[in-house]
């Protein structure tokens, strides 16, 4: 067995008011490629932020060893100098340099007189890029135009020109075709070949079984389990320690009917915003009907958001297929239309794309109303009908603030969320969709959410609610749909539904269909 | 507490201290300054940078700028004393011009930055350039003189104190019956009314009433351009409190994404405010034209800065989302008795742009602070 090189003992790294990772422990050796996998919001990324340096010491408790000697990294620029290289998810080159330039930006070689020599530069990359095998880059090609997987590789040996003996790979896989997988395998075993030791955060399952020599788990901040082999353990039982058994009992039961059916959304097609040729979302087709609550699944990047935004009418990129509401088919070209068909979304972040944080709560609940609270011709707001919009969802929700005209910023996160909430159901919606309506925010705050959902959908409402959260979802819906790249690849009924089956077809390990 | 409380005070209202103050203090240097005379001068050079102002401070609350407001002021000035010389009667010269220079201009500038998201700043410095052009070639580099005697009433004219006065009691009787209603509404739904809110903003508005009474209720009474301006700004200040397109653009101003996704049509509103800026403008410079009884093609060069500077004093934050047009006619009444003071006391005029641009930049200073205690 080759040696270790990377130790992380006892971390610990706390959030205001969330232990996001909780003594986790775990080594990894030269020439591996370790698995680091986990639900979104286990810990994965802020594990791998404090070995990086962006969460510098002493913000987090425990030891980090680097080829057996304990290192404390007070800014990323040291953990870079002690080998440790992260490539994230959005790529950190500057499109408008060279590939050369990129690669030995901030430790480029010079000549005896202090300017760049742009020979040795160039040959420099020449035999890194030789090393990795990347035969169709050029050290002079602009960055901007290489495509996604070319960029990565041009990262990786970014990396190694700084001498990295360790490697962290974020999600490497997620915006790359499959011949570009294939081309990043490749490379990897390379570097397994040259001793490099390799942590790769991946949801995907395949990659896993191809890929990586062991595997560890995180969930909830804490390591499931010991770093172990791959081949010493099954998908299924990566899985069981992803998901754990544990759901809490914190879902409020509920008496309802399901009604008559009142969205159904046919063949639905959504073009990539930015990649012609690519979609987004494949195909999907499903129902939504009045007193039922609909879940969607997926795993971060599977297209739930975009379907929803979609059919809102939100999503900047152009759309195929049917949207039918009440039987007729509805032509939504944006929010406002949506609105005006009785369609509302609760976007997922509330801070980017819900409130006005210098505006007060009767502003934020009423602003989706402004038809409600006006002269229809003139366009003058009433007052007084303004205020009781605002007043009767502070009532129903239980906002905290000490009035109507306090300004949101001034808010917790779980009264701002009831706050966006209050602005849709002040709009009355006949479909109310929900994207991660419970993010961020305490358990009192989610548990009467999940009681106000639960008598919407009791009072007629079609509910739709997207969430991470798996035993969310599960607690709530009556139907859930699964969704993976950019297609429904399973439903479930109630009670049918476990969070192992539904991560299966998440993460692509298992498909039905197509 | 009470001391916090006048604090809270002072910082709330620190441009309008600010042009007490600077004003206690003109007076009691020159004692020309104060007479009704001249302060009745002051408020008619005022409106022309607080008309744009008004609508500067639209744009500004929706995150946008306007730089070319001061060329559409010269060819606004141009357009409608040529009209005349082509014979047009000023009284269908006027809204014409506003329509065609005001209404077109701003077209232009709202479609690029509605529908292709240029940023603001590029489309409407290509229209100061594009639309001083314009100024120069349709008057052919020299002055318009007015042919038309009836257009130089807009500008010039006042109206009589008698019914200066009488204006200046109904708006009062107005204010004070609807300080009456909200008072006995919040009373009825409950609310503890804040008390030194209300009170605050009656002493302010008895001192304003009285100002008026003062400067216009003697001598030639009310300009007609201070009248224009006091009519502008009122309805500004309606349609930004109480309307649903007022609603638009906070909303807009302070997130636009949430806007958006609030369904509230971003491109529209985008328009209707860059149109409505021109629009101002182009009634600007027809005043100023009147006023001066001829165009000058070169007419409100540097205007742009002038209403930005009047709507940044005022505390419009630059960022968008929030602002008022109150704070914007404090800031140009500070600009407007700023550049008055300075010339009576014989400042020279070099040293006064030193003054305005420190001004300037203390009130974005004072700006980007509470934004910093906001987010910290």
């Amino acid at each position: 067995m080759s040696e270790v090189v990377l130790k992380m003992e006892h971390i610990v790294k706390e959030f205001p008011g969330v232990r996001a990772l909780d003594n986790v422990n775990f080594e990894a050796r030269a020439g591996e490629l370790l698995a680091l996998m986990g639900e979104n919001g286990a810990g994965k990324s802020t594990l791998m932020k404090v070995l990086g340096g962006v969460w510098p010491y002493p913000t987090y408790q425990g030891d980090i060893f680097i080829k057996g000697e304990k290192k404390r990294f007070y800014t990323p620029r040291e953990a870079e100098e002690a080998g440790v290289a992260i490539i994230y998810q959005e790529l950190n080159l500057i499109p408008e340099l060279t590939v050369a330039e990129n690669i030995f930006l901030d430790h480029q070689p010079t000549n005896r007189f202090g300017a760049i020599d742009w020979r040795q530069l160039h040959s420099g990359t020449q035999t890194l890029l030789d090393e990795l095998g990347i035969r169709d880059v050029k050290p002079g090609d602009r960055v901007r135009s290489l495509a996604v997987g070319k960029q990565q590789m041009v990262e990786i040996a970014k990396a190694l020109s700084k001498r990295a003996s360790i490697l962290v790979l974020d999600e490497p896989t997620s915006a790359l075709t499959d011949k570009e997988v294939a081309d990043l395998f490749r490379i990897i075993r390379k570097l397994k070949q040259n001793g490099v030791c390799m942590c790769y955060i991946s949801h995907k399952m395949e990659e896993i079984k191809e890929i990586a020599d062991r595997v560890v788990v995180l969930r909830d901040g804490k390591t499931i389990g010991d770093v172990t082999p791959i081949t010493d353990i099954t998908l299924d039982q990566i899985i069981a320690r992803m998901v754990g058994r544990d759901i809490m009992d914190m879902f409020p039961g509920s008496a309802r009917q399901r009604g008559e059916k009142i969205l159904e959304v046919r063949n639905f097609w959504v073009d990539h915003p930015d990649w012609p040729g690519k979609k987004s979302v494949k195909n999907a087709s499903f129902s939504a009907y009045r007193g039922e609550i609909l879940g969607i699944c997926g795993l971060m990047g599977s297209g739930r958001t975009t379907l929803v935004s979609a059919i809102f009418g939100a999503c900047p990129a152009a759309t195929h297929g049917d949207v039918l509401i009440d039987g007729k088919k509805a032509d939504i070209r944006s929010p406002t239309d949506a609105i005006e068909h009785g369609v509302a979304l609760l976007t997922e972040d509330r801070k980017a794309l819900g409130l006005f944080m210098g505006q007060s709560i009767s502003f934020n609940t009423t602003i989706a109303s402004l038809p409600a609270i006006s002269t229809p011709l003139t366009g003058v707001i009433n007052a007084g009908r303004e205020r009781a919009l605002a007043e009767k969802q502070v009532a129903q929700l239980g906002i905290k603030a000490p009035g109507i005209d306090t300004l949101v910023g001034t808010l917790s996160g779980g009264n701002q969320q009831k706050v966006i909430l209050g602005r849709w159901l002040n709009a009355s919606p006949k479909i109310f969709i929900l994207d991660e309506p419970t993010r961020g925010i305490d358990i009192g705050a989610k548990v009467e959410i999940y009681k106000l959902l639960n008598r919407l959908a009791e009072e007629g409402v079609a509910v739709i609610i997207i969430s991470s959260e798996l035993p969310e979802v599960l607690g709530m819906s009556d139907r859930i749909l699964v969704m993976s790249e950019g297609a429904i690849v399973s439903e479930f009924t109630r009670g049918k539904a476990t969070r192992e089956a539904i991560m299966e077809f998440a993460t692509g390990a298992r498909r039905t269909g197509e | 507490m009470q001391q916090n409380q006048v604090l809270q005070f002072v910082k709330t209202n620190a441009t309008l201290i600010a042009l007490v103050v600077l004003t206690g203090a003109l007076a009691l240097a020159d004692p020309t300054f104060h007479t009704a005379r001249n302060l009745s001068n002051v408020a008619r050079q005022v409106t022309i940078v607080g008309i744009i102002g008004v609508g500067m401070t639209m744009v500004i609350l929706i995150a946008g700028i306007d730089l070319s407001v001061g060329s559409v002021v010269g060819v606004a000035a141009v357009v409608v004393t040529l009209l005349m010389q082509a014979g047009v009667a000023a009284w269908i010269a006027v809204p014409a011009t506003l329509v065609v220079v005001g209404g077109l201009i701003g077209l232009w500038n709202g479609f690029w930055i509605a529908r292709y998201r240029i940023p603001p700043f590029i489309i409407t410095l290509g229209m100061l350039t594009i639309a001083r052009g314009v100024a120069l070639t349709l008057s052919g580099g020299s002055s318009v003189p007015v042919a038309d005697p009836s257009f130089a009433n807009l500008g010039s004219a006042y109206i009589p104190p008698v019914p200066t006065l009488v204006i200046v009691g109904v708006a009062a009787v107005l204010y004070v019956t609807r300080l009456v209603r909200s008072l006995s509404q919040s009373k009825k739904s409950g609310i503890r009314a804040d008390v030194d809110k209300p009170a605050a903003g009656v002493i302010i508005a008895a001192a304003g009433f009285a100002l008026a009474i003062y400067v216009f209720g003697g001598g030639d009474g009310l300009p007609v351009p201070v009248a224009i301006f006091v009519v502008i700004a009122g309805a500004a200040i309606f349609v930004l409190g109480h309307t649903r397109f007022g609603r638009r653009l906070y909303a807009l101003g302070g997130n636009e994404e949430a806007a958006r996704l609030s369904g509230i049509n971003i491109h529209q509103t985008k328009v209707i405010v860059y149109v409505t800026v021109s629009i101002l403008a182009a009634l600007s410079g027809i005043l100023l034209a009147s006023r001066l009884n001829g165009a000058s093609p070169n007419l409100g060069t540097m205007f742009e800065l002038d209403a930005i500077a009047a709507v940044v004093i005022g505390g419009t934050s630059l960022a968008g989302g929030s602002g008022t047009i109150g704070g914007t006619i404090i800031g140009a009444l500070i600009i407007g008795v700023l550049n008055n003071g300075m010339s009576l006391l014989g400042v020279s005029s070099f040293y006064q742009l030193i003054i305005k641009g420190l001004i300037i930049s203390l009130a974005v200073w004072f700006d980007v602070m509470q934004k910093n205690k906001w987010a910290g």
